[in-house]
């Protein structure tokens, strides 16, 4: 099937099997290998992307799903390693990260979360990554994470 | 001098925007698909193979079996386990599949889709054997597992100390436990990845993640019948490790696969990439046991005697069991002064997964038997749990069940002295109500979103409290040792430091420990050394990221290669090259008949408090606080080890209260995270407290001492502590699952 899409506000039209799925499509035919496939079930969050702006899992997702819609992974938060994204600086700075394989899939499900909480408390914060897994921080740094992002995104730090 | 210092993680901007590669990103041009078969036979003699169907599939470029494997067997501990089960190999033994994780073929491809449908196609005739899925059935031996060793124990360590029968007569109280220990999975968020090639030298390359580079080269060459040189392994970023990516996983099918594709003239570089599923099937687990243990001692609460007999099962083949067995067998005594001690542990062969390596390394369960005995006794003597703790720990001096001392340096009397302050217990005893009168002020910052029920009349707050060591490093008389080498490059001044080092970096931030030590070891700004990490290509051995030893060997190491570069410096050599290797102090096996050794070089000490609450009506239990003291000896990287404390309480809280992997007759039956559950957010403790201190390790690295394992161990049975002080009854089997609290509490009614 032809599908014509936007991710990281590049167009791609592609050539696709009907049963590829979203994850694959990124990963393999567009090589945007920074969303990774941590359970290919839906359960652990790793290859969360921004659909239309909204996060979802692409591995339960087909590619064919995705035709005319707008994609955001992980490559389109920032445009080089000196420029971050406030959320990506703050889980370096926060040490958010250690193995770093589940990253951009909190990175991508906090980015809206972010943006519509200037001041989230802990619980909200917890409630928002309480689809993610993450096997070597203990989520304590990430929360901390969460916080300085929400400082630096709405102008607090 | 080395300060100590958060500095931010080197590896983090690659991480945060996507650009760091993990072995399964990697796609060169030009690249053919792999997909491992396995047996699916815990216990079973192959006897005929077709693989045509399957060669037919069009886009299929090679199925490799059995007989394409050069040296059909390996193992960490000696080459037990074929590369691939099946006929025609020069293993006499290959021809058996032994568990349901052995693999049978490689499947060589164009696309995934075409390696898994070949797969699929593969004919296999298997004639069944008598399937050994408990350690009681195996110890029988009527069925041998592995006939080249004659028995299904595989390893057997005994102490004998003192005289037990003086032991027990001191004793006022004797108390007498059987443990029940889990299966636990890994579950490292990047399921195991590889890329095989032939490099630019003709050397048999794999890119893949791992913990020791240099062991998965002595591995690949053997089984290859290569010379070491003509292997290279290089790990790219590795995604979680915690002890499952010690063992082979795709690293000698991969290095096959790159070699038997040359010789046929195909230069083209194969990946692999595990599902969930296979991770789950593919690679060992922490070992099941059992515990039956007896603890004697005073109405004062000194203890006089120990005796235990500790069942381990190791799965089909040995992995790392002899030396997980040999924590296990010190650890079940806890890091107390035992006068008398009788231990006999047995490390048993069966059809079920292998045990191995993870964090702790048997440590867990010595503890979890050793601290609840404790707890026990502490309860049924009314003596503190502090208090009962500070009269049989370890102290400078003390001896250990080996009879000789642990190395200076022993802190387990103020780390629990100081874990108990921050968690407010002074020296009081338990405080919780003994599941006697409910709660009515009970409070969760995060309630809301725990799903707490709306009835406190069902709550039941308790805490508990346990301590651990956990030596550093495998030792036991294993060759330890770590190389650096250091190279200072300048003309007047020096302008850059090179530091290679083959480390691997799991997630836990060692590469920018060992970037801040060798900055500190040549006295320069960190921005100016450069890393050239983990490809043995350019780096020497380093010995395994595990055992929580990296940083005391390679700080070691780092500091040897610094002063060797710097006296090169000042003798006018440009560039300044200093080649290290650290060797630690020596260390022994136990002796055969009573134990005695002097057994590890270095330890670390570490305490839990714990602070819970326990629904009596569901079983379900809330953890609000753990307070952890870990003595660091000195923390290089702060920020690191409250990563690394945090981390160690959450996988411990995951094995204590969720992980729940259901084997049976050899199978497991649930591989997929959506049933094996680990810690989400929402299952968490509330608060994890690092509490970091510094008692120098005279022969660490800046008097630093390994620390990664250590908060793993104490917080299973601080929680099962708490939870009878909560509910007034004892769990002697994890994980406390809402079903085995709640059958257990309706037991007591």
């Amino acid at each position: 099937m032809n599908i014509s899409l936007s991710i990281n506000t590049k167009t791609y039209e592609r050539d696709v099997e009907p049963r590829l799925l979203l994850s694959d499509f990124l990963r393999h035919e567009l090589g945007l290998t920074g969303t990774h496939v941590g359970c290919e079930q839906g359960v652990c969050g790793a290859c969360t992307v921004l659909f239309d702006g909204e996060p979802v899992r692409s591995c339960l997702m087909f590619a064919v799903q995705a035709n005319g819609h707008e994609l955001t992974t992980v490559e389109g938060l920032a445009e080089s390693q000196a420029d971050l994204h406030p959320i990506q600086q703050a889980f370096w700075e926060a040490h958010g990260l250690q193995c770093g394989f589940c990253t951009p899939g909190f990175l991508m499900t906090l980015v809206p979360f972010v943006a519509a909480h200037p001041n989230p408390t802990e619980a909200e914060i917890r409630e928002a990554i309480s689809g993610n897994l993450c096997r070597c921080t203990g989520y304590q740094h990430i929360v901390q994470a969460v916080q300085i992002a929400a400082q630096k995104v709405h102008g607090g730090a | 001098m080395l300060k100590s210092q958060s500095v931010y993680r080197i590896d983090a901007p690659g991480k945060v925007t996507g650009e760091t590669m993990y072995a399964g990103d990697i796609t060169p041009d030009n690249l053919l698909h792999g997909k491992v078969v396995f047996s699916n036979q815990p216990h079973a003699r192959m006897i005929a193979m077709d693989t045509s169907a399957a060669e037919a599939v069009p886009g299929v470029v090679a199925i490799l079996t059995a007989k394409d494997v050069p040296m059909n067997g390996y193992g960490l501990s000696g080459p037990d386990q074929p590369v691939l089960v099946g006929l025609g190999s020069s293993n006499p033994h290959a021809d058996i599949s032994r568990w349901e994780g052995d693999h049978v073929a490689i499947v060589i491809a164009e696309t995934e889709t075409a390696a898994a449908q070949a797969r699929s196609l593969i004919q296999i005739e298997w004639e069944q054997l008598p399937i050994i899925g408990s350690m009681e059935e195996a110890l029988k031996d009527a069925v041998i597992i592995q006939p080249w060793h004659g028995s299904n124990v595989l390893k057997k360590y005994q102490i004998r100390k003192g005289d037990m029968a003086a032991g027990w007569d001191e004793a006022d109280i004797i108390l007498e436990s059987t443990y029940h220990l889990p299966y636990q999975e890994h579950a490292f968020l990047q399921p195991e990845a590889g890329i095989g090639y032939i490099d630019d030298k003709g050397r048999v390359t794999v890119e893949v993640g791992g913990q020791w580079a240099h062991e998965d080269r002595e591995q690949v060459a053997h089984s290859l019948a290569l010379p070491e040189e003509q292997v290279r392994i290089i790990y790219p970023a590795i995604g979680g490790a915690f002890g499952g990516k010690e063992d082979m996983s795709l690293q000698i099918v991969l290095g096959l696969a790159a070699m038997r594709l040359h010789e046929r003239g195909i230069n083209r570089p194969v990946r692999i990439i595990w599902t969930r599923e296979e991770s789950i099937f593919g690679h060992h687990k922490r070992h099941q046991a059992t515990v039956y243990t007896k603890w004697g001692a005073t109405k004062e609460g000194k203890i006089t005697a120990v005796s235990a007999t500790v069942h381990m099962d190791s799965g089909a083949y040995a992995y790392t069991s002899p030396k997980v067995l040999g924590n296990f067998h010190l650890m079940v005594t806890g890091p107390y002064e035992i006068p008398n001690a009788h231990i006999d542990s047995y490390a048993i062969t069966t059809n079920n997964v292998p045990g191995g390596a993870f964090r702790g390394f048997g440590g867990p369960q010595g503890a979890f038997a050793a601290e609840t005995q404790m707890n026990k006794l502490a309860e049924a003597l009314g003596i503190s749990p502090v208090d009962i703790r500070l009269k049989n720990v370890l102290r400078e001096g003390s001896l250990l069940t080996v009879q000789t001392p642990p190395p200076p340096g022993i802190s387990m009397a103020e780390v629990v002295e100081r874990c108990a302050q921050e968690a407010g217990w002074n020296s009081e005893q338990y405080s919780g109500n003994g599941g006697q009168s409910p709660i009515s002020n009970f409070r969760s910052p995060f309630n809301s979103i725990q799903s707490l029920p709306g009835n406190p009349q069902t709550l039941r707050k308790g805490r508990g409290i346990a301590c651990s060591f956990k030596n550093v490093g495998f030792s036991f008389g294993a060759p330890e040792n770590c190389e650096a080498i250091i190279e200072i490059h300048g003309t007047a001044e020096i302008e850059r430091v090179v530091l290679r080092h083959a480390a691997a970096d799991v997630g836990q931030g060692t590469h920018t420990a060992l970037k801040q030590m060798a900055a500190a070891a040549v006295g320069v700004d960190m921005n100016l050394v450069e890393l050239d990490m983990s490809d043995t290509a350019t780096s020497r051995n380093s010995g395994s990221v595990s055992a929580s030893r990296m940083t005391f060997m390679a700080g070691n190491a780092i500091r040897g290669a610094a002063e060797a570069a710097l006296t090169a410096w000042a003798s006018e050599d440009r560039p300044a090259i200093g080649h290290y290797k650290y060797i630690p102090p020596g260390t022994e096996p136990y002796d055969a008949e009573t134990g005695v050794c002097m057994p590890n070089f270095s330890y670390g000490y570490v305490a839990e408090a714990v602070e819970l609450t326990v629904d009596i009506e569901t079983g379900h239990i809330y953890v609000e606080k753990v307070v952890c003291a870990n003595d660091v000896g000195k923390a290089i990287n702060p920020m690191l080890i409250e990563g690394q404390i945090e981390g160690a309480v959450v996988q411990a809280h995951g094995y204590a209260l969720m992980e729940n992997l259901v084997v049976k007759d050899g199978r497991i039956l649930n591989p997929y995270l959506s049933q094996y559950l680990i810690p989400g957010i929402k299952d968490v403790p509330e608060i994890v407290q690092s509490v970091i201190m510094e008692v120098p390790d005279p022969i660490g690295p800046w008097g630093a001492r390994g620390m990664a394992e250590m908060p793993f161990l104490p917080l299973a049975p601080a929680i099962v502590a708490a939870v009878h002080d909560a509910t007034g009854v004892w769990f002697d089997e994890i994980p406390l699952t809402p079903s085995r609290v709640v059958a257990k509490l309706r037991e007591k009614d």
